[in-house]
């Protein structure tokens, strides 16, 4: 009856069966790792445009106070 | 802090769409999109009324509240704009809006619309201002310039106001005192008998 090479007790190499035996707990013990990790979830942001994006641009230039002025009656013209 | 606000007065406005061509014209607002537009009530009657009719930059605003990403921010003017980069077209704006104000370039159902676009109040958007990318995407930044929007600069009948609240609303109640308001107003009466009144 042939011997396995696995039983051979003079081999010293990592037989195929004990090398899955052994790639198997590993992954396990990977897998076990992972799951123990605590999930910490990012919290959501809002939108924030900052200040630049939201200072006013509004000014009462020459341009405007015609647009006032015309659009006006007596009052506004003088 | 001056707070921009739109006023259409509907006893000037004769309907001509010229604050709709103008608008689409200084943006370059695609087809199908229109940030402005007329809406006349009785059309055809006696007694017809038109109202040019954008985006109000709503103090509350509840595009603002139902966007799912967050996307709109009002500046220190008042004015309501949004972000394009973080738009997902998923057009809940669109339905929360009472005035319709909210646009999409494609017709298309949840997130295929393409970005929303919608009245700047002519002051562009997040991008620095006055440069190529703030007018690819918002179109032209008057109130940058110093000017107002030009939907309301353009108006030949001086029907549609912007600017100031306080100081359009002065306007206007200036108007009311003068000439009155619908059937009290001036010419009415010659234009429409007195047996039409509003």
């Amino acid at each position: 009856m042939r011997q396995d090479d696995d039983t051979r007790k003079d081999d010293t190499r990592l037989g195929r069966r004990q090398f899955f035996r052994a790639l198997g707990g590993g992954t396990a013990a990977a897998a076990a790792a992972v799951a123990s990790v605590p999930l910490t979830p990012t919290e959501a942001q809002a939108y924030d445009p900052g200040n630049a994006e939201t200072r006013s641009r509004y000014r009462e230039t020459d341009h405007v106070k015609a647009f006032y002025r015309t659009n006006g009656y007596e009052t506004l013209k003088k | 802090m001056a707070r921009m606000k739109f006023l259409c007065d509907a006893d000037r406005c004769i309907e001509c769409n010229a604050c709709v061509t103008a608008c689409k014209n200084e943006h370059e607002v695609p087809w199908g999109i229109n940030r402005r537009r007329v809406i006349t009530l009785n059309d055809g009657k006696p007694g017809e009324r038109s109202v040019s009719m954008a985006c109000m930059h709503c103090t509350d605003a509840p595009c603002a509240a139902v966007c799912p990403v967050n996307c709109f921010y009002t500046t220190a003017d008042a004015v309501v704009l949004h972000s394009k980069d973080l738009c997902i077209g998923c057009g809940y704006c669109f339905y929360a809006c009472p005035f319709g104000a909210p646009q999409y370039p494609r017709v298309g159902n949840f997130g295929s619309r393409g970005k929303m676009d919608k009245c700047t109040y002519c002051s562009g958007g997040p991008e620095a201002d006055l440069s190529v990318a703030e007018y690819e995407k918002y179109g032209s930044n008057r109130l940058a310039e110093g000017k107002l929007p030009l939907c309301a600069e353009m108006c030949s009948t001086k029907s549609l106001l912007a600017g100031d609240g306080e100081m359009i609303a002065q306007i206007y109640k200036e108007r009311v005192i003068k000439r009155g308001y619908g059937s009290g107003a001036w010419g009415w009466k010659t234009a429409y008998r007195e047996t039409i009144a509003i």
